[in-house]
């Protein structure tokens, strides 16, 4: 990890801070460190671990920064993600893997983390919607989705961002068919999906320029 | 997307509205950092988990709460036995707006737990705990003792004399003066009118129940300080979801705080109050903390409502040159154990028929509450009717357009005026765009092969009416204009479309403008987002105080210093007698059908809208594509489908209801033909739910012009389309 990037992450962290301050809810503190720092203290989550059930302290890389933290067993990873780190953008609609509304990068690859337990990531990288811009730069899908207004009432938008950045990993220059099949695990009631299609092609268009493509 | 802006008096440009604009609040959308209610984190506080009840109807014989109590880390725990809050818009209003006469009056009460229990999901206890896992054990540790009772799923079915009755005055639902009466319409001599018909079709259409299955699952928190109530809620409507917990739990409105920042989807589902907002309540005043109740996806989908099943029996009679004479409809709708909605059916009177009689029974069943989904009582309606219109061309040998262009409505009553009529401009429109002399097939099902396209077309007229709201603005001393608005959002933009409303009428860029919404401490009134009649209404209100405001200006000159000024607004406009305001549609179809698989896909579809003028039209397309996509949902998937035996809901979730997806979501064609009638703010007319309401008719139409069988019950699924052609 860059030092770069971890300046970015904290830069992410310190404006939702303001903004959950805004609305009058508790804060969440957070214990950044290094993630080659092995001392690191574990942390207390937001919500209180039960000290009757099984109980397990991982190491999980969040946006770039290494946490210890003290989780129950049972929790999934989104569980850790909202209620213990306080990362609310990572959203829940179903509990069960229908819907992709929890999508996040577990090292890189897109997962639903409704259906992961928090157990699953100790040692390994998460990514969130929240690590997606850097610092006040958004990433090219974000701005993409604005200008398109792929998103209606938002629910699903981490969801759908974090599948079209996978997509776009694997595959630069997407067809119109390829987007609907990367992104048909990301549900939308809104049924904003011609949006949601057509941002990503505005996304994936600057990687073409670059790319000296077939534009 | 293309607009028209029509001659004569063609519209003149505005400098702020009209102009696609990226939303004011897609920062937060796109970053993570909108805080929906589920996001919502109060120190102490607890998390609550409902229990529902397994049985479709039985009688609680007992609870027994000791052992989930025992529980550590269990603060409260309610039931019906210590819970006797009243859930008025849940039911009692027998369908009309909820009020304090009808509170007092009805005979149906629904309470927030309920004994007898009338469907499966009917809330038996709820359960506070300082982990929402220990709520969930807890939760299980509840020991209910039920008397099970006779159920009845199928409306048809609930109406017959041996059919288990679910409440004491039988399965007719009960209006507001506790009369159990089908909603009856007649005009003109129907009988007379079929005597002397040339010819009389009659048929019958069914539609399923369909799950609003917005996004975000229900979640409350709820918090009290002193006497003062703070609810954190999903809902689309703050003012009358604060008046309806205020008198839910019997407490002056102005004890009750709504607050709703972000919220994943409504559809009319989240109109009002919700049981988990008077839950939570319970629960946190019980347990001295604050609580956080949150839906899974199972009970918002069997807990909470969706679109009404309905069963329609059409008779229509036509004259010798192809008019349409009369119109005969006689219809039931399934609306669940609780009357959450009237249960009418819209689309006869898009005929310009002399003579029409309907006759529509609102029954209960033991199935999920129905009640607001997009356009309630429309795209059911128009399914039925256009269909039945399409079957009645082909019949008389007339192309379906033309035989709309024919008998389509052109005054809403003898004596009425429409403000603008462009119903003629928007099929003329869609039919040009879609090339319908085209892929309209003259003979059904004539393609070659087993891969057959076909075509089909519906139109619409739809209510866009007028009415009161209220916005307050005030300007500092350092040029920025504060909106105060209490709308939410639904998913629609209505904070963007308030801010850009308040640009123009004020005449400054929109940077300038500041917009609070969303919390009943800091915002007047706002009629609420359902109806689509927010910009209609709301915004009409911002541009009236925007005007007070410029008056203000320029009589005392721009504060200085600590000072203010402010202008507030309450507009009610009426339409005048014998005016009615419409929007009006078209939207053509093509689909392909697999005749050996059963396969429906939609490969082309345009939409040609009049919504007055257009806002933003950067969202107003979304709101067309969005909704039309949720009508082929309607049309060829969803279906929430019930063991006979048990009465279980098999299909509650988005998997198994098959709610569309990507791969589902063919390119939504749109075309606005824009008119400023004069009323609404700049013109605009009513949008959100247009889009749903014509979707189900168009397709069924190109369903059956590809394979010259018609299927008459939605969804149109495979097994369906095989079956008509067996």
């Amino acid at each position: 990890m860059s030092n770069k990037d971890d300046t970015s992450a904290r830069d992410v962290e310190v404006s939702r801070r303001e903004f959950i301050e805004g609305t009058s809810a508790a804060l969440v503190a957070v214990t950044a460190v290094s993630a080659l720092d092995a001392q690191a203290p574990v942390r207390a989550p937001a919500i209180s671990v039960d000290p009757s059930v099984p109980r397990t302290t991982i190491r999980v890389t969040v946006n770039g920064v290494a946490h210890r933290v003290e989780v129950e067993d049972r929790w999934t990873l989104v569980e850790l993600l909202r209620d213990g780190l306080g990362l609310t953008g990572t959203k829940i609609g179903c509990d069960r893997g229908e819907c992709g509304a929890c999508t996040v990068h577990l090292d890189g690859k897109a997962v639903y983390s409704c259906s992961n337990l928090a157990v699953w990531a100790d040692g390994r990288k998460v990514d969130t919607v929240e690590g997606l811009a850097t610092g006040d730069r958004l990433h090219p899908l974000q701005q993409a989705f604005i200008e398109h207004d792929a998103a209606q009432c938002g629910f699903c938008t981490s969801g759908q961002l974090m599948s079209a950045k996978a997509l776009l990993a694997a595959n630069p220059h997407p067809t119109i068919e390829q987007i609907r099949a990367g992104l048909a695990g990301n549900l939308c009631r809104c049924a904003n999906y011609n949006r949601y299609v057509e941002s990503v092609m505005a996304a994936a268009s600057p990687a073409r320029n670059t790319a000296g493509g077939d534009r | 997307m293309s607009r028209q802006a029509n001659a004569p008096g063609a519209m003149a440009p505005l400098t702020t509205v009209g102009r696609s604009t990226v939303r004011i609040d897609a920062l937060e959308r796109v970053t993570g950092r909108a805080t929906y209610t589920g996001d919502v984190q109060l120190p102490g506080m607890l998390y609550a988990r409902v229990l529902r009840s397994p049985h479709p109807h039985a009688r609680i014989r007992s609870i027994d709460v000791s052992k989930a109590k025992a529980l550590p880390g269990v603060s409260a725990i309610v039931t019906h036995e210590n819970c006797k809050v009243v859930w008025g818009a849940g039911s009692i209003a027998g369908g009309a707006q909820y009020n304090d006469e009808i509170k007092k009056n009805t005979k149906q009460r629904r309470y927030a737990f309920n004994n007898p229990v009338r469907f499966v999901g009917d809330p038996v206890a709820a359960v506070a705990a300082t982990s929402r896992h220990l709520a969930e054990e807890a939760m299980h540790l509840i020991v209910v003792d039920f008397e099970i009772l006779p159920h009845v799923l199928d409306h048809e079915e609930a109406l017959k004399a041996e059919a288990p009755s679910i409440w004491p005055e039988g399965n007719l639902c009960l209006n507001a003066r506790n009369e159990a009466q089908p909603i009856a319409q007649k005009r003109g001599n129907v009988d007379q009118a079929f005597a002397a018909a040339n010819r009389v079709f009659e048929d019958r259409y069914s539609t399923a129940f369909v799950h609003n299955a917005q996004m975000e699952p229900r979640a409350a928190v709820a918090i009290w300080e002193g006497d003062k109530l703070t609810v954190y809620t999903p809902t689309g409507g703050i003012a009358n979801c604060r008046h309806d917990i205020a008198r839910d739990l019997g407490i002056a409105d102005d004890k009750v705080r709504v607050v709703t920042q972000y919220m994943g989807g409504n559809f009319g589902n989240k109109n009002q109050n919700q049981d988990a907002d008077l839950i939570a309540a319970v629960l946190a005043k019980e347990a001295a903390a604050p609580v956080k109740l949150e839906f899974t996806r199972k009970d918002d989908f069997i807990g909470m409502h969706g679109k009404w099943p309905t069963t329609q029996y059409y008779k229509v009679a036509t004259t010798a040159d192809g008019g349409v004479s009369a119109i005969q409809l006689r219809a039931v709708s399934g609306m669940g154990p609780y009357r959450k909605n009237s249960g009418t059916l819209a689309g006869v009177e898009l005929y310009a028929c002399p003579n029409i009689g309907t006759n529509i029974s609102p029954v209960y069943t033991n199935k999920t509450v129905s009640g607001n989904y997009r356009g309630p009582e429309f795209p059911q309606g128009f399914f039925g009717i256009q269909s039945m219109m399409d079957d009645v061309a082909y019949q008389l040998k007339i192309d379906p357009v033309e035989f709309a262009i024919k008998n389509m409505v052109r005054r809403p009553s003898e004596q009425g005026t429409f403000t603008n009529y462009s119903l003629p401009e928007c099929i003329e429109t869609g039919a040009r765009l879609f090339d319908w002399k085209t892929r309209w097939r003259r003979q059904p099902g004539s393609d070659a092969g087993p891969i057959k396209r076909g075509a089909g077309f519906s139109f619409m007229a739809f209510r866009s009416g007028v009415g009161q709201s209220s916005a307050v603005i005030r300007l500092d001393a350092k040029g920025i204009y504060t909106v105060f608005v209490g709308v939410t959002d639904v998913g629609a933009g209505a904070k963007t479309t308030m801010a850009m409303i308040a640009a123009e009428a004020l005449g400054v860029p929109l940077s300038r403008v500041h917009l609070v919404s969303g919390d009943t401490d800091k915002c007047p009134y706002s009629v609420g987002e359902s109806g689509s009649r927010t910009t209609i209404q709301t915004g009409q209100a911002v541009i009236e105080a925007a005007r007070d405001l410029k008056q203000q200006l320029a009589a005392k000159g721009a504060p200085t210093g600590d000072a203010v000024l402010v202008a507030s607004a309450t507009p009610s406009p009426r339409m005048e007698a014998n005016k009615v305001r419409n929007a009006f549609g078209a939207h053509f179809v093509e689909v392909e059908a697999d005749v050996e698989s059963g396969r429906v896909r939609v490969t082309k579809y345009v939409t040609v809208h009049d919504s007055g003028r257009i806002m933003n039209p950067l969202t107003a397309k979304g709101q067309i594509q969005g909704a039309v996509v949720q009508g082929i949902g309607m049309t060829l998937h969803e279906d929430m489908i019930y063991d006979r035996a048990s009465g279980q809901p098999l299909t509650a979730g988005f998997y198994y209801d098959r709610i569309p997806t990507h791969l589902d979501a063919p390119e939504i064609e749109v075309t606005f033909v824009e008119h400023d009638d004069g009323y609404g703010a700049y013109g605009a007319k009513s949008l959100g739910e247009s889009g749903i309401v014509l979707a189900p008719g168009a397709i069924a139409n190109a369903v059956f012009n590809a394979i010259g069988r018609r299927v008459k019950d939605l969804p149109i699924t495979r097994d369906k389309v095989l079956g008509v052609l067996a």
